[in-house]
């Protein structure tokens, strides 16, 4: 079941350390946030890092097959845990997101994302096929992935439900269907947006009426957007710097910890801090793309590219609604963020990236 | 066409479109960035500077809570701290010295550790509770202090110490997001969502010092709804006060025709306002005192009833055709079953019994012989319908249901099957009997109501809600004559009430003494029994229990008493009792 001791030498460590180096960055940012000190934040999730890191070294040491043989079996768990989540889960800011499992409380959805991009994966390793893609193969697929946004939707978290559609979306894509059907789905989506309108929930739509305009509601909820950009904007070139926010740290930036955490790392370290932090995440979502190219085996090659694309929309998204450039949806900034299921989530893709990249390029089936 | 086309092949051109992506996503980022950092940075470090408004959550008043007669017995009032900002001062521990040798010493010692984690934007309470001369004495040196302010905040003020069995205290809410105390016993824990009101919010400009230079707008917190309880605050101290303060013990007086709780009485007590000043030293004894002042006796404290259970046999012999109100029996002081003895109180025996001088007089065969004939599950059913069995959800934390034993109850906890000796036991108000003081004077009330009886309730003006079902009138005039009997005829368990106190009002009722140790049946005989009752041990001592209604021609009061290790119902709990509807009923309520 587990890989060859030896075969450690053989990881990528530069996406390790930069992974560490990342959730480090997060640390002092929490650090500051909570106005220079490691309560209630920094430390909170320093044991949370701690405690996963077994977890994250197991999965770099499972040998890949096991993890393609149980593809299908972990995504039916996380459909079981969803609907268990609906009925029996715990309520926070009006949604039912949270399943406690003993002393933690799991989104689920987070995880989610990373299976149905393995059990996509598998799927379309399985099929074998040449040339493009028929459309009628890509039905299956499509079906599952609208299930699970499904789930997720009715929690209600469009955020969540919109990556894991987009996810879905974008293996279909990778595989190789004809791009004549997503520029038609593009369109279609546009046409008929004016009557999914109807189906958000007000605060949803308010949502996105005060994105387009954030003066519309400046001390309300449009005030999220504006202070975020004044804080990012006040960081300047150099930044305020370390512990130097004071915007952040008189409490202006609501959700700071979670959903802002990059305002306040922006304002304190200014735009070459920003760029830097944005290279970091440029280099940790393109190392696995381009390890991919080379590799024969569709599912670790399909997975590598599903992996990277569930990192990038996070980090676009994230980063996107603090700047004002999308609207603010509960998205969190992998290894930056405040809260357990991100952290565990992003630490279960890095070592499956990790793994996937150690393994024979040349090698097409698993044997 | 492309059959032979490799889909490596695509996937790998699509990989490349994915790179393309990234870089463009990120360019867009970078862009964005460097328009709102470089470009418009000044702009942005000017509307920092100039334009902050900060929020701040203002907590709601909760609301009052008022008596019967609309006395005040929970209300907020504003409490005043010393607190220090942090970030106010870089040097705030040498400050804090100075205040400690010039102001008011403080034990740094003990919160430094916290001081020290906790955030430097927020309010740390250095000293809550502070009187006016530390606030003037600290006036007077403001100009010395930077970090530390004078906090005012709001606290719950509980005026009658008497009350804080019913109306409970608050506690520091568990739940991280909501940061403001919460109701966390009794009354205060229950009708916490009616009382708390809803938060509002300050939106305050404020400028690069953190210092507000104007409010700008406000949305105003919302004050709880106040609440108005059946409790009159004078007959609660009145019956507080007559228990002896070295017995454990509780009294309720119930209205009859309404069900309004009067007066809900246990003691030991305990302080509310200790908790809401987390006196520490105090709290820890409320809790770990082996008398358990938290513990309300009066619905979560349940006793064997003893004789003043004795009026649910009779009716149900009466409404099952066993006895009429001219049946006798002859006491010769025990009746038996096979070759056991079960014992009458009177050793010599009553002679001829009827029912209502079985009542009057307590007589132990009479109700031995009617057991007889008794199915146990009947009584059980009768004693739920008539106000046993039962827990009254009235907004209390720990009520109970106590216990009237069955068939069924006996082989779920025993798995053995029930002895026709334990209906005698049982029909005595002995046994596995479990009721509360409260169950009792609903009881009472079901009997004085004909059987239709009223819920009953705390909160003044809920609704008034009938539970049981009709009894005979005649079986009613039977019990209530009997039961007058008891107070008002020469031989009457509690005939000395009239003696003693001839000018108070005219009751009915029913003694009762309850076993706390089972004697051996055969050193009751040799009239042991009361010798070994004097020499007892306070703790194996027997419990005194009277059930009282007044006035006698139109009841409009029921108390009911239960003394713990007071001896016999008519020496310590039938007194009280009287005192308790005398005093009530001058009152009118």
């Amino acid at each position: 079941m587990f890989k060859d001791f030896k075969t450690l030498y053989e990881i990528n460590w530069l996406y390790l350390l930069l992974i560490i180096i990342l959730f480090w960055i997060g640390e002092i940012n929490l650090f500051s946030a909570a106005g220079g000190s490691l309560d209630p934040w920094a430390k909170k999730q320093l044991i949370r890092f701690a405690l996963f890191f077994p977890i994250f070294f197991l999965i770099i040491m499972v040998k890949p097959r096991v993890i393609f043989n149980f593809s299908e079996l972990f995504l039916f768990l996380i459909v079981i845990g969803l609907i268990i989540t609906l009925f029996f889960g715990y309520t926070g800011m009006g949604a039912r997101r949270w399943l406690r499992l003993g002393f933690i409380n799991l989104q689920i959805s987070e995880f989610a994302k990373i299976f149905l991009i393995l059990y996509l994966s598998k799927y379309f390793h399985n099929l074998d096929f040449r040339g493009h893609l028929e459309i009628s193969k890509s039905i299956t697929p499509m079906i599952i992935s609208l299930l699970i946004f499904a789930l997720v939707a009715i929690q209600p978290d469009l955020g969540t439900a919109l990556i894991i559609l987009v996810l879905g979306s974008s293996i279909i894509f990778f595989i190789g269907i004809r791009l004549i059907y997503p520029i038609l789905m593009f369109f279609i989506i546009i046409g008929i947006s004016p009557f999914l309108w109807n189906f958000l929930k007000p605060y949803q739509q308010s949502r996105i009426k005060i994105f387009l305009n954030p003066d519309l509601d400046p001390l309300g909820k449009g005030y999220h957007i504006i202070q975020s950009k004044i804080a990012i904007g006040s960081g300047g070139i150099r930044g305020n710097g370390f512990l130097g926010g004071s915007q952040s740290s008189l409490d202006f930036i609501p959700e700071k910890e979670t959903d802002f955490v990059f305002s306040i790392f922006s304002e304190q370290f200014g735009f070459i801090g920003s760029i830097i932090l944005l290279l970091i995440f440029l280099i940790l979502i393109l190392i696995p793309i381009i390890s991919s190219i080379k590799i024969q085996n569709t599912f670790i090659k399909i997975a590598l590219l599903g992996l990277s694309v569930k990192l990038l929309l996070e980090v676009f998204i994230n980063i996107g609604m603090t700047i004002g450039i999308l609207p603010v949806v509960g998205v969190a900034l992998p290894f930056m963020s405040y809260g357990g299921s991100s952290l565990l989530s992003n630490m279960i893709i890095c070592a499956l990236i990790i793994n996937f990249m150690s393994v024979d390029k040349k090698v097409k089936y698993f044997r | 066409m492309n059959s032979n086309f490799d889909s490596n092949k695509i996937i790998k051109r699509r990989s490349f479109l994915a790179i393309l992506i990234t870089f463009i996503f990120f360019l867009f980022l970078s862009f964005r960035l460097f328009f709102l950092q470089v470009k418009n940075g000044n702009k942005y470090k000017k509307r920092s500077k100039e334009n902050r408004i900060s929020t701040k959550i203002t907590p709601s008043s909760r609301g009052d809570i008022f008596d019967r007669s609309g006395l005040l017995v929970a209300g907020t009032i504003s409490s005043y701290s010393f607190v220090i900002y942090k970030y106010l001062n870089k040097d705030y521990k040498s400050e804090l010295q100075k205040f400690s040798n010039t102001i008011t010493p403080l034990e740094l010692e003990l919160f430094e550790d916290n001081l020290i984690k906790s955030n430097a934007y927020s309010h740390f309470f250095l000293l809550k509770d502070i009187s006016w001369e530390q606030i003037v004495n600290f006036e007077k040196k403001k100009y010395l202090f930077s970090s530390i302010k004078i906090l005012e905040t709001k606290k719950r003020y509980y005026p009658n110490k008497n009350l804080s069995q019913i109306i409970g205290y608050m506690a520091d809410s568990k739940d991280s997001i909501r940061r403001f105390p919460e109701g966390a016993f009794h009354i205060e824990k229950s009708y916490d969502l009616h009382l708390k009101g809803s938060s509002g919010k300050t939106f305050n400009e404020v400028n690069a010092y953190g210092k507000i230079v104007r409010q700008v707008s406000l949305e105003l917190p919302l004050k709880g709804s106040d609440l108005h309880l059946t409790i009159n605050s004078e007959l609660q101290n009145f019956c507080q006060n007559i228990i002896p303060k070295d017995k454990k013990g509780s009294i309720v007086v119930l209205k009859v025709d309404d069900g309004s709780i009067l007066s809900l009485n246990s003691n030991p007590t305990f302080n509310a306002q200790d908790f809401e000043d987390r006196n520490s030293i105090e709290i820890n004894n409320f809790l770990n005192n082996s008398e358990k002042p938290m513990f309300n006796r009066a619905f979560s404290g349940f006793y064997p009833p003893g004789s003043v259970f004795k009026p649910l046999p009779a009716l149900l012999g009466l409404e099952k055709g066993i006895i009429d109100s001219n049946s006798e029996i002859f006491c010769n002081g025990h009746s038996s079953i096979g070759s056991r003895n079960y014992y009458c109180w009177k050793k010599g025996g009553h002679g001829k019994v009827n029912l209502k001088k079985a009542i009057k007089e307590s007589c132990d065969v009479f109700f031995y012989e009617l057991a007889k004939k008794i199915n146990i599950d009947d009584l059980s059913h009768l004693a739920t319908e008539m106000g046993y069995n039962q827990k009254y959800s009235i907004g209390l934390s720990n009520s109970n249901k106590g216990l009237i034993p069955n068939k069924k109850w006996k082989r779920d906890t025993y798995d053995q099957s029930w002895y026709p000796g334990e209906t005698l036991i049982t029909c005595i108000g002995q046994g596995a009997n479990q009721v509360s003081p409260l169950q009792l004077a609903v009881h009472y009330s079901s009997i004085i109501n004909g059987g239709i009886y009223p819920k009953p309730k705390i909160i003044k003006d809920s609704p008034t809600l009938m539970l049981g079902r009709k009894i005979d009138i005649n079986y009613q005039k039977i019990l209530l004559n009997a039961l007058n009997a008891v107070v008002n005829e020469p031989r009457g368990t509690a005939n000395k009430l009239v003696r003693n106190n001839p000018s108070y009002i005219k009751i009915g009722g029913k003694t009762g003494t309850s076993q706390v140790i089972r004697i051996q049946e055969s050193d009751r005989e040799d009239d042991l029994y009361k010798e070994i009752q004097k020499n007892q041990l306070e703790k194996f001592k027997d419990h005194s229990v009277f059930v009282g209604y007044g006035p006698i021609e139109n009841p409009k009061y029921i108390a009911s008493v239960i003394i713990e290790n007071g001896g016999s119902g008519s020496s310590l709990a039938a007194p009280l009792a009287h005192e308790v509807l005398n005093f009530v009923n001058e009152l009118n309520v």
